[in-house]
């Protein structure tokens, strides 16, 4: 019972917000909806659809190409590829803007080159559109299309290729026929994964004001500080997001083809030369342009640019994400060890249910959930307060909704669920029957899990520990509307750097948050390998 | 004139330098349902992805229906070899109807011929009412039919069945096999089937053959293997008989059951004075001798629809036998009275043609 309560308070600072902004006057809301509410929603749902189709369109083919033909250097590419998820977009979008820009080196280029005077002389793209922050976005997201797609096609029966092969079509047709509808439950999740991940997304649209629904929440809280105008687009997003969340949900309950017959056998597709070049030569383009040329930017930024003062100014921010990201990290792993142990071993029917509520998180956005700590602790605060003056004591202040206490809540909410899935998993891993041995052998169940199953869980604690100290230490929005004053983590730095136009100053601290990035990735890859 | 469907001559293959078949060679009349039987690890399976062209040789020519030629140099994919498979597991695709599913192989055919032809194969397998159901919503049975129809829907000159009842319960697969023979020989399809249970072979096939190592150790019809097995081998994997230890010491062959006579000179002197051999002998040649003293002793009783089932071990046998009472030291009998486990019996063997090794 008290995981349960566990599990839901979790969720209550949400809907805190919900109730919070169905309360609010009804004028604010109609207000919005005759003012900017339309064009948000709009822009937010053109936006989604433009990256879900540019991560299906980069994602699915290089999936392909990496497990099904012999494409030049396959072994690199493979985990080549997923790199740019280490990329936060809203650096790739800085880096971009400075490269392809009007004053842009390339643009400079080009005019001196063919000795064109101005604008209209010439035509070439204009990168701080939404067209163009849906590209960057997808360049960055892309490769959990990439991963997933080619986990299942690997993981997809060869029997049923070979069938298809004995039925008259050959290895490439069997690709368009069999493989590729076989894998749409898995690229519907995928492409789920990123539309959550797109309408979470803030510094980017920020950054090339594109209004979105995340960037009205941040506007209409920091800018006119309308809290209940800010709770009521939350919740607008929210919905949206609950929307992608049942998708993603119903596509993963179909994902029943795999077997446990990988198709490792399978021989591959054999390209001809120019097939060959022209597939690695995309794949390339994806890992250069999502990867690559950012992080050489980046290198190149930080040679030119780092100073002693920029690294002390590091250490500070550097030190506050630390702390802030342990925290959740710990908490986030305890609370999913409780919600996983629960599931292990409950007689009841929902034994599930805490980690599954508890594991909702990840689809809200921190723009959303820092709106919902502010609507929960806001006025808890108050009334801390007013309960400290009729006592005569010295008043707290805002010590829930103004110091870090909010911040490592929204993150542990918006996270927990990667430890869950991690720690999840784990138990997976152990035998069943090894619940009951101690039993057996006159030891309790409690002590036994002390004795048996920590132990064999250590690793999978170890890594999900990590995997959220390094996501806690990356997230951005929630951390810039919660914040207290005057305080910096580095994401939040570098931001401010971004929107002041001189990351030269904090090449070296964004070259940090791509390394941690890159933690995960390492992983990933050696469970890939392992497996 | 029957026609020739499918010749094998001198396939050879390699898998990662190792060699897993070699000097395979034989052909099927039109027809034909063919057996290919061995231990696990003789290559059967191998054999049947090369001829379905997941493999290919690296010596050897296949030949389909007469018209295909399919050898080391000039392989050939497997969309255009005009065959059929039928899978262990049935791999049947599983984001496609049962209807879907047939007509896959039927995609050069124009909307109303593959409707035509999916309806054919559906009331043919009695699987009408399922046309529109999806392959999890079947049951085992059910899906080996649909994977047959599919298989069968482009018509192929050959069809090739991997281990197709295994998954099957055993209760079952009798009745299966016998249908599915059935229909094989009522569409006149020559095919190729993998397994490694012989109560199969027996049932299902026109010919056998029992692979050992990379080859074929014998192929003929089921009732010239079983009867003259040309192998210890052949005999052993198809569980004809049990084994006997005989020697042949001055001029007579001895066994533990006493001296054989029945055995013709000629056989004998096939055979090099005091060299051991093993004698196979099938259940039915083993008979109760009361006049004789006791010679073996009951190991293993037990009860078959035919009868009483024994294992016995040849009593005062050497040192080295007595070590090892394994089963495949033991004999083994049929009988319609009762004994009791190590009770002393006496057994002789009946004359007839023997089988040595």
């Amino acid at each position: 019972m008290s995981v349960w309560l566990l599990a839901l308070a979790l969720m209550v600072p949400v809907l805190t917000m919900f109730y919070a902004s169905i309360s609010a006057s009804s004028g604010v809301f109609s207000h919005l909806w005759q003012t900017v509410l339309p064009d948000y929603i709009q822009n937010t749902l053109l936006l989604g659809a433009w990256v879900v189709f540019l991560v299906i369109v980069f994602g699915v083919p290089s999936a392909a190409i990496i497990s099904q033909t012999n494409v030049y250097g396959r072994r690199f590419l493979r985990w080549l590829l997923l790199l740019p998820l280490a990329m936060p977009a809203y650096l790739v979008a800085y880096l971009y803007t400075d490269l392809f820009d009007y004053a842009g080196p390339l643009q400079r280029f080009l005019r001196a080159q063919f000795d064109w005077q101005s604008p209209q002389d010439y035509w070439f793209f204009d990168i701080r559109t939404l067209a163009g922050a849906g590209v960057i976005i997808a360049l960055v997201l892309f490769p959990y299309v990439y991963m997933l797609t080619r986990t299942a096609f690997e993981q997809q029966d060869k029997h049923l290729l070979r069938a298809s092969r004995t039925l008259g079509f050959s290895a490439g047709q069997t690709l368009f026929k069999v493989s590729i509808p076989l894998a749409r439950p898995a690229i519907a999740v995928a492409a789920s994964l990123v539309l959550m991940e797109t309408l979470a997304d803030f510094a980017t649209v920020q950054y090339f004001a594109v209004n979105t629904l995340t960037t009205a929440i941040y506007d209409t809280w920091l800018g006119y500080g309308d809290i209940a105008a800010a709770n009521a687009i939350a919740s607008v997003l929210t919905l949206l997001v609950f929307i992608v969340l049942v998708l993603e949900q119903r596509s993963r309950a179909h994902q029943q083809h795999q077997t446990n017959r990988p198709n490792q056998a399978q021989p591959l597709l054999q390209l001809t030369m120019w097939q060959n070049l022209l597939a690695s030569g995309y794949c390339w383009l994806l890992v250069v342009a999502g990867f690559l040329l950012p992080m050489i930017l980046l290198l190149a930024m930080a040679f030119d640019y780092s100073t002693g003062e920029q690294v002390v100014e590091l250490l500070d921010t550097g030190v506050n994400s630390l702390t802030i990201a342990a925290y959740v990290a710990t908490i986030a792993t305890v609370l999913a060890l409780v919600f996983a142990s629960y599931r292990r071993f409950s007689q009841s029917k929902g034994k599930q249910l805490p980690l599954q509520i508890s594991g909702f998180g990840y689809a809200i956005p921190g723009t959303v959930l820092a709106m919902a700590m502010l609507a929960t602790f806001g006025p808890l605060d108050h009334w801390l307060n007013d309960l400290a003056a009729s006592m005569e004591w010295q008043q707290p202040g805002l010590i829930l909704s103004g110091t870090i206490f909010a911040i490592v809540i929204a993150l542990v909410v918006r996270f927990i669920a990667i430890a869950n899935g991690t720690l999840a998993s784990g138990y997976d891993q152990i035998a069943k029957s090894l619940d009951y041995a101690p039993a057996s052998l006159g030891v309790s169940l409690p002590k036994a899990v002390g004795r048996v199953h920590l132990p064999l869980l250590r690793p999978s604690i170890f890594v999900a520990w990590l995997l959220v100290f390094v996501e806690a230490m990356k997230e951005l929005p929630a951390v810039l509307l919660l914040r207290p004053f005057n305080f910096d983590t580095l994401s939040t730095h570098i931001y401010q750097l971004i929107s002041d136009e001189r990351l030269e100053q904090g090449a070296l601290g964004a070259i940090l948050i791509v390394a941690f990035g890159l933690l995960p990735i390492i992983w990933l890859n050696k469970e890939k390998a392992q497996s | 004139m029957i026609k020739q469907a499918f010749r094998a001559s001198n396939i050879a293959v390699q898998l990662a330098n190792k060699q897993i078949l070699q000097d395979i060679s034989f052909e099927l009349a039109a027809g034909d349902i063919l057996g290919l039987v061995g231990p696990s690890g003789c290559g059967k399976t191998t054999l049947l992805n090369t001829i379905a062209g997941f493999i290919n040789q690296q010596r050897g020519e296949l030949e389909i229906d007469q018209a295909l030629t399919i050898s080391a140099s000039k392989p050939m994919p497997p969309e255009q070899r005009r065959i059929g498979m039928i899978f262990q597991d049935y791999a049947l695709f599983p984001h496609l109807t049962v209807a879907a599913n047939i007509k896959f192989g039927l995609s050069k055919l124009s909307k109303a011929e593959q409707a035509q032809r999916c309806s054919d194969l559906l009331a043919l397998l009695k699987l009408d009412d399922f046309a529109d159901r999806y392959p999890h919503q079947l049951s085992g049975g059910q899906q080996q039919r649909v994977a047959i129809a599919r298989a069968l829907a482009p018509r192929p000159k050959l069809l090739l069945l991997d281990e197709p009842f295994s998954n099957i319960d055993a209760r079952l697969r009798n009745e299966l096999m016998l249908e599915l023979r059935q229909l094989l020989k009522s569409q006149g399809i020559t095919a190729i089937f993998v397994t490694h249970n012989k109560d199969e072979v027996f049932t299902f096939a026109d010919k056998i053959a029992v692979m050992h190592q990379g080859k074929i150790a014998q192929f003929g019809v089921p009732s010239e293997v079983c009867q003259q097995p040309n192998s210890w081998q052949v005999a052993d994997f198809l569980q004809l008989g049990s084994w006997l230890s005989v020697v042949k010491q001055a001029g007579v062959l001895q066994s533990a059951l006493g001296v054989l006579d029945f055995v013709s000179v000629e056989q004998l002197d096939t055979l090099a004075d005091g060299s051991d051999k093993q004698l196979l002998i099938k259940p039915q040649y083993l008979v109760l001798a009361p006049t004789v003293k006791a010679n073996v002793a009951v190991k293993h009783v037990s009860v078959t629809e035919q009868g009483y089932h024994y294992l016995v071990a040849p009593i005062g046998a050497s040192v080295a036998d007595n070590e090892s009472s394994s089963p495949e030291q033991l004999l083994s009998f049929y009988s319609a009275d009762i004994f009791q486990v190590e009770q002393p019996l006496s057994l002789s063997v009946a004359a007839h043609q023997a089988l040595i090794f």
